[in-house]
């Protein structure tokens, strides 16, 4: 008879690599599995090659990923030294409606996108925990922020995070590590922008997983810039840099990679998960794994279309779909309304390094005040720095003195770009396409997902309210722009196995536990019931770890 | 360098005895420039020069080295190759074409033969006429001026020599200072 593992975690990203460390230092003997390759930090980081070493300098190779990464190229990390941690869109297919394009980007990997994430780390608040049961879409959330905050404070000690406190209700401060610097810009629209509208919207320093110092034996960033092509230092946090080493020290981790899950397993007896079937991706041999708990920490549109794929007589609409609600309201944050400007000034000014990190300006539409053209609101990313050369390419000029002046640097720039929420709506889901298999012969996902009136109607105000800061900074040259990206770009997919207070109506109760089958658990971006407007992954860790200890207590108690 | 491109060079190396004969007729400049030549797949030796010869009018040697020592020629070379479309790789080509019969129409001679003042004449009118399709808020995706101009600017600052020598980054800063007084010498003005 096979071993049966305490617990199985399916996935090595963020999520799955806090259900690794989280269940392995609670002693539980825990399997993770990976599709993907592995990784190794050391060995298989870039960020320091320089790019004349490059056939493209850096660039991406446009006609290699035209054939095999015609989706990933779209996402600005996935460049030609980046590109190995992107799939192969060949290998791994999806389908959409022709009229309604979605842009899945994936990494499988050990690590999976915590290797090229973005590592914005914002936490929510109790504005976005009561967003459905206020305007009445999707379903209430069945926890509130007081429910998380302590598991917020838990993963953001181990993870690191360099932000500035700020005390603002709608985006609560966290475990900081020294803030990185502002730019002279950034302060100066900062400033300008205090003046004009108080505390209520504020420029902060970006709250970022990239340490200002060293933490936990891992070193302080040393601001070579391209976090998305690895960290040799392990300065940002990453699985590979973290959480699975962590698991891993406690003798208690079995990873095996090229484990691409297949289905997961029902036993009717107990009506509980029994383990998970898996396609060895080297061999393609079918291979069953069985595990007394199951985490399900594939990424939102993975962990739901594993269970979609697992039926049975009892479930034969995919296990956990008693509701009917797996793979439904699929959310993304519309993102890029925004505006640039010059900001006058500050000639004799520069910075130095590269920040791995911008400026951030939490919510402040539908806090307050209450908008008549939009429900809920955004935030913005964005920064400042002086031009580099690149402006040289639309200037004229050649020679000696063209020369010179781009060695010299050119005006500061400043942008605003905007991070919307998006609705949960039933018309956005995704179901397995009989007609398409990937490589491993699984059936592919078809996902239909489109925005609504109210995310355009964000994606305008950002745009509006981005050149209406810029002018209120004196910014001169103020160009607004609304770009029109298609869902999934974001990257911050989420919503197909959302949480609930009601069997009848959601796929997982407040401990992120399946009503249908006790022993599993889905907490990546799947379980969530709204999208709020910030980056999603520290709530991902957190109710990650929270879902843990809470399946640790149980199996002590004995229930499961 | 890949596969294809080690046996391109491979390639050029055995043709050596072939036609090494024709080339030293064309003297020993012409010589050195063939020398240059392992690896090249869509310029041809004329070509190659008349690259070097423009990036290197664009991005001249100052206190600093310029196009033509930093190679950019080669990196030309390489996106014609494997980056560009056809119609981009043939608009570049015939904007090249274009460049010598409007110097051979000016002063009889093609470009790399003008004086330094005709070349420097020429490479005025192209970037005027670049600059009247950006006021005129017309594209500029399909002129030939702004892909040289891109080229030699991609080509040159993210060279070693550009990289280190001129722009004196480094890969690995070790620190952010978010507001620093510039000196001089990075200013580009006083050096």
């Amino acid at each position: 008879m096979a071993k049966t593992y305490d617990a199985i975690v399916v996935g090595s990203g963020i999520s799955g690599g806090w259900a690794a460390k989280e269940l392995c230092e609670a002693g539980l003997e825990t399997l993770v599995l990976e599709a993907g390759r592995p990784v190794n930090p050391d060995t298989d980081s870039v960020e320091h090659v320089p790019v004349w070493q490059m056939k493209f300098r850096g660039n991406r190779d446009r006609k290699a990923m035209l054939v095999r990464q015609p989706v990933q190229r779209n996402c600005y990390a996935c460049d030609e030294l980046a590109s190995k941690f992107f799939v192969d869109d060949l290998d791994n297919p999806y389908t959409t409606d022709e009229s309604k394009p979605f842009l899945w980007i994936r990494g499988r990997q050990v690590g999976g996108r915590s290797i090229m994430w973005g590592r914005q780390t914002y936490r929510w608040s109790d504005l976005d925990f009561e967003a459905n049961a206020k305007d009445g879409f999707g379903v209430d959330w069945p926890i509130r922020y007081a429910d998380i905050a302590p598991w917020y404070d838990h993963v953001e000690r181990f993870v690191g995070i360099s932000g500035q406190a700020e005390g603002l209700a709608q985006l609560p401060d966290g475990q900081f590590l020294p803030p990185m610097g502002m730019t002279c810009a950034e302060t100066h629209v900062r400033d300008a922008v205090a003046k004009y509208w108080g505390r209520d919207r504020v420029v902060t320093i970006g709250r970022c997983a990239v340490l200002t110092q060293s933490h936990n034996g891992r070193a302080a960033c040393h601001y070579c810039g391209p976090c998305h092509r690895g960290c040799v230092t392990r300065s940002y946090f990453s699985s590979i840099n973290a959480t699975l080493p962590a698991a891993q020290a406690t003798g208690k981790l079995t990873l095996r990679p090229y484990s691409v899950v297949h289905s997961v397993i029902y036993d009717p007896r107990k009506k509980r998960a029994a383990g998970v079937r898996v396609v060895d991706a080297q061999t393609k041999h079918l291979i069953e794994f069985r595990g007394r708990i199951v985490f399900l920490c594939a990424s939102a549109l993975e962990s739901a279309r594993i269970l979609l794929h697992s039926t049975s007589p009892e479930f034969p609409n995919g296990l956990a779909n008693t509701s009917g609600q797996l793979g439904k309201n699929l959310m993304d944050h519309c993102m890029g309304g925004g505006a640039d400007g010059t900001i006058p000034g500050y000639e004799d000014r520069t910075t130095y390094g590269n920040r791995p990190n911008g400026i951030y300006m939490p919510r402040f539409r539908n806090v307050k005040d209450r908008s008549p053209n939009f429900l809920r609101g955004y935030g913005y990313q964005g920064g400042a720095g002086r031009e580099g050369w690149g402006r040289g390419v639309d200037q004229a000029g050649f020679g000696a003195d063209f020369k010179r002046q781009l060695k010299g640097l050119g005006r500061w720039n400043f942008g605003f770009y905007g991070f919307g929420e998006c609705l949960p709506r039933p018309e956005n889901y995704i179901e397995l396409d009989p007609g398409k298999t990937d490589a491993w012969g699984i059936p592919a996902l078809k996902i239909h997902c489109a925005w609504s009136d109210n995310e355009r109607a964000l994606l305008k105000d950002m745009s509006v309210a981005a050149a209406e800061m810029l002018s209120a900074a004196g910014a001169t040259d103020i160009r607004p722009y609304v770009q029109d990206n298609a869902p999934g770009l974001t990257i911050h997919e989420m919503g197909t196995a959302r949480m609930g207070r009601d069997p009848k109506t959601s796929v997982l109760n407040g401990n992120n536990q399946a009503w249908d089958a006790p022993n599993l658990f889905l907490t990546d971006g799947a379980c969530m019931a709204s999208s709020s407007c910030v980056n999603p992954s520290i709530t991902y860790m957190a109710l990650t770890a929270r879902a843990c200890h809470y399946a640790v207590d149980a199996m002590k108690r004995r229930e499961l | 360098m890949d596969r294809r491109e080690a046996l391109r060079v491979l390639g050029a190396a055995t043709a050596v005895p072939l036609v090494s004969r024709d080339l030293l007729a064309l003297g020993r400049d012409a010589h050195a420039r063939w020398r240059a030549r392992p690896g090249f797949r869509v310029l041809d030796a004329d070509q190659q020069a008349l690259v070097t010869t423009l990036t290197d009018l664009i991005i001249p040697e100052t206190d600093t080295p310029g196009a033509r020592a930093a190679r950019v020629d080669q990196f030309v070379d390489v996106m014609l190759a494997d980056w560009y479309d056809p119609d981009d790789r043939q608009r570049f080509l015939d904007g090249l074409a274009d460049v010598d019969a409007r110097s051979t129409a000016a002063t009889g001679k093609p470009f790399t033969d003008a004086t330094p003042a005709q070349q420097t004449a020429l490479l005025t009118t192209l970037d005027d006429e670049l600059a009247r399709l950006r006021e005129a808020h017309q594209s500029t995706s399909k002129s030939f001026f702004r892909m040289l101009k891109w080229l030699t600017l991609v080509g040159y600052y993210t060279s070693q020599i550009g990289f280190e020598q001129e722009l004196h980054e480094r890969i690995i800063p070790g620190m952010f200072d978010p507001c620093r007084l510039q000196d001089a010498a990075a200013r580009g003005g006083e050096d």
